[in-house]
């Protein structure tokens, strides 16, 4: 009985192995394992057909017809697979079936056959193919493929794929291995470690080796861990500077205390949403650019409530900072309470654009693309800020009237004029930062709630009044927020931070940077 | 603020107190005297923020420390109260667990976090409402006022403080309710919390612990303590150059109000029949100001007036028009700021001193 | 050089504020019973020297040596209070919302701790010292206004009556009659030799007049440090000073 099974499966391998050199289609669309074989011949086969039909098969695309003749088909018709001709085909296709081991081998196959692809990417994206599947039918393929490679990223992941393919292929000499993981070391990433560490078995320097280069990524993964909880503590810190930037000017350089700023962060958010809202019914084709417009549209929308509010409520209340801070709140209430009036109470959508979706790897680093923007956006405000105040006839003025109100009034400088822009340009910063967060928190009337303590603490921590203070202090503490949550978890590293903030505070009540002299004695 | 103004206030809170009792327990159903039990429920809570308010007012009004987070130490006492109704509630809970809340029993807990024993003992409960808040604001007030934060900065940092509760008692892990908070009490003290003479009992001791409050903050204010005190709120540095120490001064009524507040926060809790972390919210500690700059600061009296008009005001608001309320509220905090910097008892005082002089010259002749 | 009845004595006293030498190596002592007038144009360092012996500027270096052996650098400014240094400010700074005679009684020499002031009431023996000083400072019959209501040259004699109350060794006054009319500067200085009879008294004053008027040895600041001390007619001699005040 046993017998007889062995010579029927004998048999049934015969034809397929006496096809296989002359049909590399051979068997395609037969047993799962004939099919996969078919697939590993064709990858080897150099036949121009090979790639179509097997990109046809993983999409579902590939038939096969009672005549083991293959079809592809496609909108326009059906194609022969074997000829890559239009064709008519004949009736009774039946659809190439797939299992797993079918699919790898299909994507090995693709990764090996577009080893040769003209365009560097895809070389690159096959190359990275071959790593993952570790094939080592790869390998002829890979050989002839490196021999031919100019470009050297592409080159680099080609010899790291020959080394994971080498390192799984059973025949491997021992000095090869040893050179693989010296590859595989030099890679340094998740992969190549957990690759590296299922190498069971070989000799004891082949273990050996293995065993020092798992260390060794561990140890370069950690630094990169490092970095990227940095990344997150800057994003984050960015996101705090944005948000305490205008605060800085409102309360730190004039000493207002703005419980409403929050809400003038909201409304850049808000404006961001109404500039895409507009430019899709308007102009669909400047939606990608709709932040664009949002920035400076935002900046005038705060910034114009914010002179606004000077004029208005704040003028009134100089010289009485818990009063101001009393009436602010209020107005926070009331401006939270229009918003929601006119746009509703649930979370608004603001589409983010294409350019910053996604992310990029930088060694062991994922950046996401709207965490990169903000960072670069964070550091562009502030940078113009400082300029503003440094080089700009008003910026002269603000801090002139800053510092002696009386003596800047003598000089002919119109004072209450100064108050109302200085708190106008604060809130327009505040309102550039709503198109920023806009894109990472959801755009609802209490957007500004939530950051208002926080704004504060950056700028009390920085020392009042210093910009380079405040961006210091925005940074370290997101950094210590980030560096802290793996530890305590989000919710607790917040709250920890608030208590070393109230602490700190306690302990040097003028923050951390502080201006000293007589002007602050008196 | 007058000692007759005070009085008259005394008298009103107790007597209102006694006349919706009465109403309510002695009336039958039906006759126009008869006072619904929810609207002694209601009186009951405006009084427990009435202390509240006395309490901002003491350390606002006449410390100069416009405290952010005083709500904090309201929902402290409420807490420390919660957790002995949780207590009382034993078998008749969901689960019927004898030691464990629901709520714990829910979320696997295996036996009472240790910082629950001992409220099941009213006496203990009622010693942890004036010891937690008292002993937060003690370590608080030792810290920031030591190190001679003041003005805006301190309250900036009442308000982290509380922010920083707020979210602690958000989370699971706390063991206080999380996000729900400690509700679905039975009884206190043996006593059925749903019936009317229940409320009625809590709507007077509510009075009776307001009309403590300002009996005891009237004192206070009054004595040698409280003229120096009024000099650190207004001269800081000049009391010191005398040898007073303002960091003491500070520390002892800080401590004073944060354990005001907790004891009306747990008489808060009874009435109103839940505590959840909403009430750690920065926005209701600064309501509570907005209650006392309404009523008038530094005049105690004011601060009951304001609380108690603030809050009829958000019920029937809140009823009528919700939308409403959030823009009457800041209309007030605002109108009141610029306007009616005395509140609307500094308004009386003001027209009371212009019609004196009227009424001499009157009788002069 | 330290004298048995040397009452206040700075050696090498250094301050300075973000570079700014506010106090240069000032060296200056004071006699028990002296009064002393210090004199200097703005920026010379007199309202900081009066910071640094009151406790509310630490110097930097330097030392600051009160009666006997008591370190001032290291007290803060209660301790040194109630040591028995009083101050008066250059703007008059009384206790607006309190009446004078709370403003008297907050002042008078006592127990300062809330324990004691919680309970506190007002004795006999208090109410005749309070007498006494409204009289000295002619405020009897203002006893119950406001401080606030008070005139300017009124506020300052409280403040003054004030420093009486604290029964200090040495008071520290600074620009007493600024703003005062001459009748009201003139009753100041007899006020001020008066009060010099039972304590030792530092007057920091810009009013070359009332400085004569008081009679008493003169110390020049300039750049933070001594220019020149002794009497008024020497040190206005002293070619060094009127280059100062004259310019070059």
């Amino acid at each position: 009985m046993k017998l007889l099974r062995c010579l029927l499966v004998l048999l049934a391998l015969a034809p397929f192995a006496a096809r296989a050199q002359d049909d590399p289609f051979a068997g395609m669309g037969g047993s799962f394992d004939e099919t996969k074989h078919a697939i590993e011949a064709l990858a080897v086969s150099g036949n121009t057909q090979a790639e179509p039909a097997i990109v046809a098969l993983q999409d579902g695309k590939l038939f096969i017809a009672p005549d083991k003749s293959l079809w592809i088909k496609t909108e326009s018709g059906a194609i022969n697979a074997r000829t890559g001709e239009k064709a008519e085909a004949p009736g009774g296709l039946k659809p190439v079936k797939k299992n797993n081991a079918v699919r790898e081998a299909a994507n090995a196959a693709l990764g090996s056959l577009t080893l040769f692809s003209a365009d560097p990417a895809i070389r690159k994206k096959a190359a990275e193919a071959v790593f993952r599947s570790r094939d080592p039918a790869a390998l002829p393929a890979l050989g002839r493929a490196l021999d031919k490679e100019t470009d050297a990223g592409v080159r680099a992941i080609m010899e790291q794929a020959r080394a994971a393919a080498l390192l799984s292929a059973p025949d491997t000499a021992d000095a090869d291995r040893i050179a693989a993981i010296g590859v595989l070391r030099a890679r340094g990433d998740l992969e190549a470690s957990s690759l590296l560490s299922s190498i069971n078995g070989g000799s004891p320097e082949v273990v050996k080796s293995a065993a020092d280069a798992v260390a060794s990524i561990a140890r370069v993964q950690q630094l990169w861990t490092l970095a990227q909880g940095v990344f997150y503590g800057l994003s984050l810190g960015s996101v705090l500077l944005l948000a305490a930037a205008g605060l800085a000017i409102t309360f730190g350089v004039m000493g207002v205390i703005n419980m409403a700023h929050g809400e003038m962060v909201m409304l850049g958010a808000y404006t961001t949403f109404v500039v895409q809202q507009a430019l899709q019914t308007y102009a669909p084709s400047l939606m990608g650019a709709g932040l664009l417009f949002a920035i400076p549209a935002a900046f005038i929308v705060s910034g114009t409530a914010g002179i606004a509010i000077e004029r208005l409520l704040i003028r009134f209340l100089y010289g009485r900072p818990l009063e101001t801070l009393l009436a602010t709140w209020g107005l926070s209430l009331m401006l939270q309470q229009a918003v929601r009036t006119v746009f509703g109470a649930s979370n608004r959508d603001v589409t983010t654009p294409a350019w910053m979706s996604g992310a990029t790897m930088w060694g062991g680093l994922t950046i996401t693309y709207n965490r990169l923007y903000i960072i670069i956006f964070a550091a562009l405000v502030l940078a113009a800020l400082m300029a503003a105040l440094r080089f700009t006839s008003l910026g002269l003025q603000m801090r002139a009237v800053t510092q002696n109100r009386r003596m800047a009034a003598a000089m002919g400088i119109r004072t209450p004029w100064i108050d109302a822009l200085t708190f106008g340009l604060g809130s327009g910063v505040a309102g550039m930062a709503g198109v920023a967060l806009s894109q990472i928190d959801n755009v609802s009337p209490n957007l500004g709630q939530g950051y208002i303590i926080d704004s504060f603490m950056v700028v009390v921590f920085g020392g009042v009044g210093n910009l380079w203070g405040t961006l210091v202090s925005a940074l370290t503490l997101g950094i210590a927020n980030k560096f802290i949550e793996p530890l305590a978890g989000a919710v607790l590293a917040k709250i920890l931070v608030l208590v070393l903030l109230i602490l700190f505070i306690q302990r040097k009540p003028r923050g951390l940077f502080p201006l000293k002299g007589r002007a602050v004695e008196a | 603020m007058s000692r007759v103004s005070l009085n008259l206030c005394l008298l009103g809170v107790m007597g209102g107190a006694v006349l919706l009792a009465i109403g309510n327990l002695m009336m039958p159903e039906g006759s126009a005297y008869h006072v619904p039990t929810y609207a002694v429920s209601l009186a009951g809570k405006y009084l427990c923020y009435a202390m509240l308010a006395v309490a901002v007012d003491l350390v606002w009004g006449f410390a100069g420390i416009l405290s952010l987070g005083h709500a904090a130490f309201f929902a402290l006492g409420g807490y420390a109260m919660g957790m002995y109704l949780m207590r009382q509630i034993g078998t008749r809970g969901v689960y019927g667990n004898a030691i464990l809340p629901d709520f714990m029993v829910f979320l696997n807990y295996k036996e009472l976090p240790w910082y629950w024993h001992g409220f099941d003992n009213p006496a203990f409960a009622i010693l942890m409402v004036v010891v937690i808040p008292g002993v937060l604001a003690l370590i608080f007030g030792w810290l920031a006022f030591r190190s001679r934060v003041s003005g805006v900065y301190l309250s900036i940092i009442t308000q982290a403080l509380t922010y920083a509760l707020l979210l602690a008692f958000f989370r699971n892990d706390m063991g206080l309710g999380g996000n729900n908070g400690l509700t679905d009490f039975k009884d206190m003290f043996g006593i059925p919390l749903q019936a009317d003479s229940t409320r009625c009992g809590l709507l007077v001791a509510s009075a009776i612990f307001l009309a403590l409050a300002l009996l005891v903050a009237r004192y206070v204010v009054t004595s040698r303590f409280g003229k120096v005190l009024i000099a650190v709120r207004d001269t800081e540095s000049r009391t010191r150059f005398l040898g007073y120490r303002p960091e003491a001064y500070k520390l002892f009524v800080f401590v004073l109000s944060a354990v005001m507040a907790g004891i009306g926060g747990a008489l808060y809790v009874p009435q109103i029949g839940i505590i959840n972390p909403g009430e750690f919210s920065p926005a209701n500690s600064i309501e509570s100001v907005i209650w006392v700059a309404v009523g008038g600061r530094g005049t105690l009296v004011g601060a009951v007036l304001g609380a108690v008009l603030v809050n009829f005001g958000k019920t029937i608001f809140t009823g009528v028009l919700p939308e409403l309320w959030l823009f009457a509220l800041g209309a007030l905090f605002i109108l009141v700021t610029l306007l009616l910097p005395g509140g609307i008892l500094g308004l009386l005082n003001r027209q009371a001193r212009r019609a004196k002089p009227a009424k001499a010259a009157e009788a002069a002749p | 050089m330290m004298h048995q009845d040397t009452l206040l004595y700075l050696d090498g006293v250094n301050v300075s504020f973000d570079g700014f030498r506010a106090l240069n190596a000032l060296s200056l002592y004071l006699e028990k019973g002296e009064m002393r007038a210090v004199i200097g144009p703005n920026g010379a360092g007199k309202t900081t020297m009066m910071d640094v012996i009151t406790g509310k500027t630490r110097p930097d270096t330097g030392r600051v040596v009160f009666g006997n052996n008591t370190d001032l650098t290291k007290l803060d400014e209660p301790a040194i209070a109630a040591l028995g240094i009083g101050r008066k400010f250059q703007k008059p700074t009384v206790f607006e919302p309190h009446t004078v005679w709370d403003n008297i009684l907050l002042a008078l020499a006592g127990d300062r701790r809330p324990r004691f002031t919680l309970w506190a009431r007002q004795t006999g023996e208090e109410r005749d010292r309070i007498e006494d000083i409204l009289k000295t400072t002619r405020l009897a019959e203002h006893r119950n206004r406001r401080a606030g209501d008070l005139s300017h040259g009124q506020k300052q004699w409280l403040e003054i009556g004030m420093l009486l109350a604290q029964e200090p060794q040495l008071l520290l006054v600074d620009e007493p009659v600024a703003g005062m009319t001459d009748a009201e500067t003139e009753q100041t200085a007899e006020l001020l030799r008066e009060i010099n009879r039972t304590r030792s008294v530092v007057v920091v004053e810009h009013d070359m007049a009332f400085v004569r008027a008081l009679g008493v040895k003169v110390t020049v600041l300039h750049e933070g440090s001594v220019l020149s001390e002794g009497s008024i007619d020497h040190v206005s001699d002293d070619p060094r000073v009127i280059e100062v005040y004259l310019g070059r």
